[in-house]
């Protein structure tokens, strides 16, 4: 559906991507991940057509996209401020790009009430200026404009990174409803990882202009290929090379002490595992959050800091200065070799090859 | 679409644009006729008058007594008003921003009466209250019979009215700057046992030197460039370089003369300038507290030093309001109480206003301006609106160098610029279609919209900047198209914008003097041009009440555009946040700061 090759984008003497290739397929939710400056904006930048490449070309549907003008390549977007025109009502606003295309009004006018029902638009809010709805009810009228000129593909620049924590995770919903009940080809971009755990099918982590892992939410998260995306993604421990040789001693599994080697923190625990295949690991509890459902602790041990969480269900836990036992599975080890960042797990490698 | 890697690209993709290209041929022609070729020619002219180098203007300059004395005396003028402006502006400051001073709100007021009159309107309404028949001036005489009734005349008047005039800069600026003032450096330095002289002197005023250094320099070149002041107060003694341009202008043989002159007059301008420029670079002292705190007005705890500060604060309210109050109430005066100066209520009436507003000898002047100014300020912001956006948009060689042409008004005295035109066009030229400008009533309407181009260029440029760019490629990538993207989406947004500085064009035009007094028709003089000859007492009694009641009427339209443009919005803290997170440019953003040269007149 979408295949970046071989995209090199410059500004200047600076190269923002050096080399990008990725492929989106039909109907997907797929979502470039990064920090802030990693590239992924102008990646999508450059599928919409506002900044042309220095090298390389987008297809869309096999057909080569590059030059073509941003409004020839069916794309539709929703921007990060949702760039509603201000001095137009909802409808105008929706009805911008009809006009545009000389449509009927009849036909726009049915069109445009057609999509407001759709993303959940009153009659009444139609007639508004768009100054006066809320943050959530713009980024629908955004939306219904990018989605009434039915667009081969739907592109989100961070929508939700306006919002409140709570309405970001009640639109993260609506909106992936939306892009299942439309099945358009979406992409999306966002530098909150739980945001693109849970609306994706696929994501792609960017890292200083190149893409470090393209996969499902489940492998990035559990397979991260590379350092960088261990540490970007999730929560985990650093765990030093006399760590890992206890772990190696008491499992006799043959991790190695010299790599870069995490756990997640959901990986550790203060309880032993039921079928005993936890290696258990003594040390002392240097700190103590409670944070309601759950507290989250700090071990000390080996020269590791582990930190876990136990879930608060009202019994006794080991206080702050307090020996404790951490147990730990060697198989949930992520090993990445020092200099590259790259997995040590030859499965992982492959993987992020492919 | 923006390609990147290559820097010239962006040129190309400008250049796609048909509405852009007709655009472009049609500034280029502007700039040409009307900004780049009549200053080249006053340089041809002074030192290439018949084809080769010539040194004769200078010659001619330095054996004129007349034409030395006056750059003396402009030089003279510029350094004393560097420095009485900022006592008199710093103090004013303090004490209406960073003492506790009693009444500091009806001080402010008062002080600020510079910014509804100025220039000509300015120098003339001194002239009828401390002038030799002025009003002031014949209660003093009543008092004291031997006062010399010309007391107020030559170098000291002339200082005075433009020190007075003058500290609008500081109130805009200095004040600006000293808002900027994070609170919390004064409590440290208080929490470490500074006195408040200590404060003021080693934490205030040097983080305010940036400020002040650049409020000293437009105040030198106010005084520089001073016309209607040196005009109407100067006397025969007192005459600096813009009026002798002006006569020299006037005398065919002489022209080579006030072509030298405005070039020293523009080469000054520019140094001081690039001087003001690099001092502005040298940067603001920005706070670098994470969390900075509102400045609270600081009590001076000398009681002696307290008494002092308020009666000086009170003394200077007085010589500010004075005029006003006087020129408002005796532009209802009848002929006789202006003639004695003894205003009584009986001598009250309408009758100047009535005259002025229904007969047209009264009112034409005032029509002339209003369709001059009106015309001057929509020609300026409806031809600059798509030219603004393009530079805003484009950054390439190509626009860099349009943007410094149409920058050139602002780096020039008023005076350069009119006696370029002057010599341009006073013969048939085929820049502008082989007509003769000199003389007619078009060639002031090309001085005035030239004139604002700068003022107008950077308020449109901020508005669009300040539109968001999301808006631009949301519509892009539905297909519209740039002309239909500027008609729908921009126009409507930037239209506040635009109108406010619309009206503030209108306003600094509607008084002009130094402009009129060497362009206009002599069939169609403006109120600049008229208030100066009743300075003169051409018109007797009646021309001065006359005055009053013009000066009246041009204080009601400036105090009501500039509650239009600035004091709505700051009244409205309640706007609804939504409205303002759309984001338009709305009339407060038009900056009073970038009124530099702009738009207060000074005389």
């Amino acid at each position: 559906m979408i295949r970046f090759e071989n995209i090199e984008v410059t500004f200047g003497d600076f190269t923002a991507i050096p080399e990008l290739n990725l492929e989106v397929k039909q109907g997907e939710f797929f979502t470039l991940l990064g920090p802030s400056g990693c590239g992924k904006t102008t990646a999508l930048r450059t599928l919409a057509g506002f900044i042309e490449p220095s090298a390389g070309e987008v297809y869309v549907d096999g057909r080569a996209v590059t030059r073509l003008a941003s409004d020839k390549r069916q794309v539709g977007m929703v921007f990060q401020n949702y760039a509603l025109f201000p001095s137009m009502s909802v409808w105008e606003n929706i009805a911008f790009g009809l006009r545009v295309r000389k449509e009927k009004a009849a036909d726009s006018d049915r069109l445009v009430r057609d999509i407001a029902r759709r993303v959940d638009l009153s009659e009444e809010q139609l007639h508004k200026n768009v100054a006066e709805l809320s943050g959530g009810q713009q980024q629908r009228v955004a939306v219904a404009r990018a989605l009434v000129l039915q667009p081969k593909i739907l592109l989100l620049d961070e929508p939700l990174s306006n919002l409140d924590a709570k309405l970001r995770h009640q639109l993260r919903q609506q909106l992936k409803d939306l892009q299942s009940e439309f099945g358009i080809t979406t992409v999306y971009v966002t530098h909150d990882q739980d945001e693109a755990l849970a609306m994706s099918d696929r994501v792609a982590v960017f890292n200083k202009g190149v893409v470090e892992q393209v996969g499902t939410p489940q492998s990035i998260y559990d397979e991260s290929a590379t350092e960088f995306v261990c540490n970007f993604i999730g929560d985990s421990s650093r765990l030093s090379a006399d760590f890992v040789a206890e772990l190696n001693r008491q499992s006799r599994r043959a991790l190695d002490p010299s790599a870069n080697s995490y756990l997640r923190v959901e990986k550790a625990s203060l309880e032993p595992a039921a079928d005993g295949s936890a290696v258990p690991v003594d040390g002392t509890v240097i700190s103590r959050t409670y944070h309601g459902l759950h507290s989250r602790y700090v071990v000390r041990c080996h020269g590791s800091e582990i930190r876990l969480l136990v879930k608060e269900d009202g019994g006794a836990h080991p206080v702050t200065g307090s020996p404790a036992t951490v147990y730990v599975q060697p198989a949930h080890v992520l090993q990445y070799h020092p200099e590259t960042g790259i997995s040590l797990d030859s499965r992982l490698q492959e993987a992020n090859r492919a | 679409m923006s390609r990147t890697g290559a820097s010239g690209a962006s040129t190309r993709s400008m250049l796609r644009s048909p509405a852009v290209l007709v655009a472009g041929v049609v500034l280029t022609w502007f700039i040409a006729a009307f900004l780049v070729w009549p200053n080249a020619n006053v340089l041809i002219q002074t030192f290439f008058p018949d084809g080769h180098f010539s040194g004769r203007a200078a010659e001619k300059l330095f054996s004129s007594q007349r034409a030395m004395k006056s750059l003396g005396n402009s030089f003279l003028l510029a350094v004393a008003l560097s420095i009485t402006v900022n006592v008199v502006g710093i103090f004013i400051v303090l004490v209406t921003q960073y003492f506790k001073i009693r009444g500091s709100r009806i001080l402010f007021l008062g002080y600020a009466t510079t910014f509804i009159y100025g220039g000509i309107v300015l120098a003339a309404g001194y002239k009828f209250i401390y002038g030799d028949k002025g009003i002031v001036t014949g209660f003093l005489a009543s008092l004291f019979p031997d006062l010399d009734r010309g007391w107020f005349s030559g170098f000291f008047a002339v200082l005075a009215v433009m020190t007075f005039a003058t500290t609008t800069n500081h109130m805009l600026f200095v004040t600006n700057a000293l808002k900027g003032v994070d609170y919390q450096t004064i409590e440290a330095a208080r929490n470490m046992g500074a006195s408040t002289w200590t404060i003021l002197r080693r934490i205030v005023l040097p983080m305010l030197k940036p400020t002040l250094f650049a409020v000293t320099v437009l105040s030198f070149l106010t005084g520089l460039g001073a016309l209607s002041a040196p005009q109407v107060l100067g006397g025969r003694d007192f005459q600096t370089i813009t009026p002798m341009i002006l006569t020299f202008t006037n005398s065919p043989t002489s022209r080579d003369l006030a072509a030298l002159l405005a070039v020293i007059l523009g080469v000054a301008t520019m140094l001081m300038l690039a001087v003001m420029t690099r001092l502005e670079k040298g940067g603001t002292y920005f706070s670098v507290s994470k969390v900075s705190a509102g400045l609270q007005k600081q009590q001076i705890t000398n009681r002696a030093a307290n008494t002092v500060v308020h009666a000086l604060a009170y003394l200077l309210f007085a010589v500010y309001t004075l005029p006003v109050v006087l020129i408002v109430l005796y532009s209802f005066a009848d002929g006789a109480a202006i003639q004695t100066g003894q205003l009584q209520p009986g001598s009250l009436t309408l009758e100047n206003y009535v005259r002025v507003l229904t007969q047209p000898s009264g009112l034409r002047p005032f029509l002339i301006s209003i369709a001059y100014s009106a015309l001057a300020a929509v020609i300026a912001v409806g031809g600059l609106l798509f030219v603004a956006r393009i530079l805003q948009k484009y950054r390439n060689a190509v626009t860099t160098v349009v943007e410094y042409l149409l920058h050139i008004p602002w780096i020039l005295p008023a005076a350069l610029l009119a006696l370029g035109l002057i010599l341009s066009y006073d013969h048939p030229n085929p820049l502008v279609g082989g007509a003769v400008l000199t003389g007619t009533t078009v060639i002031l309407l090309v001085a005035f919209v030239t004139v604002k181009i700068p003022f107008t260029l950077r308020m449109l440029k901020a508005s669009f900047a300040a539109v968001n760019s999301s808006l631009e490629e949301a519509a892009g990538i539905m297909g519209a198209k740039t002309l239909y993207i500027f008609r729908r989406i921009l126009l409507p947004i930037v239209l506040p914008a635009a109108a406010a500085v619309t009206a503030l064009n209108f306003n600094s035009m509607l008084d002009d003097y130094d402009t009129a007094i060497f362009l206009a028709h002599p069939l169609f003089q403006p109120l600049g041009l008229v208030i100066k000859a009743n300075t003169d007492g051409a018109e007797g009694i009646e021309g001065v009440s006359n005055t009053f009641v013009y000066t009246v009427l041009l204080m009601v339209i400036t105090g009501v555009t500039m509650y239009l443009v600035y004091g709505r919005s700051g009244r409205k803290p309640g706007a609804p946040a939504k409205a303002r997170e759309v984001g338009t440019a709305s009339p407060a953003t038009v900056p009073v700061d970038d009124a530099r040269k702009d738009p207060a007149p000074v005389p």
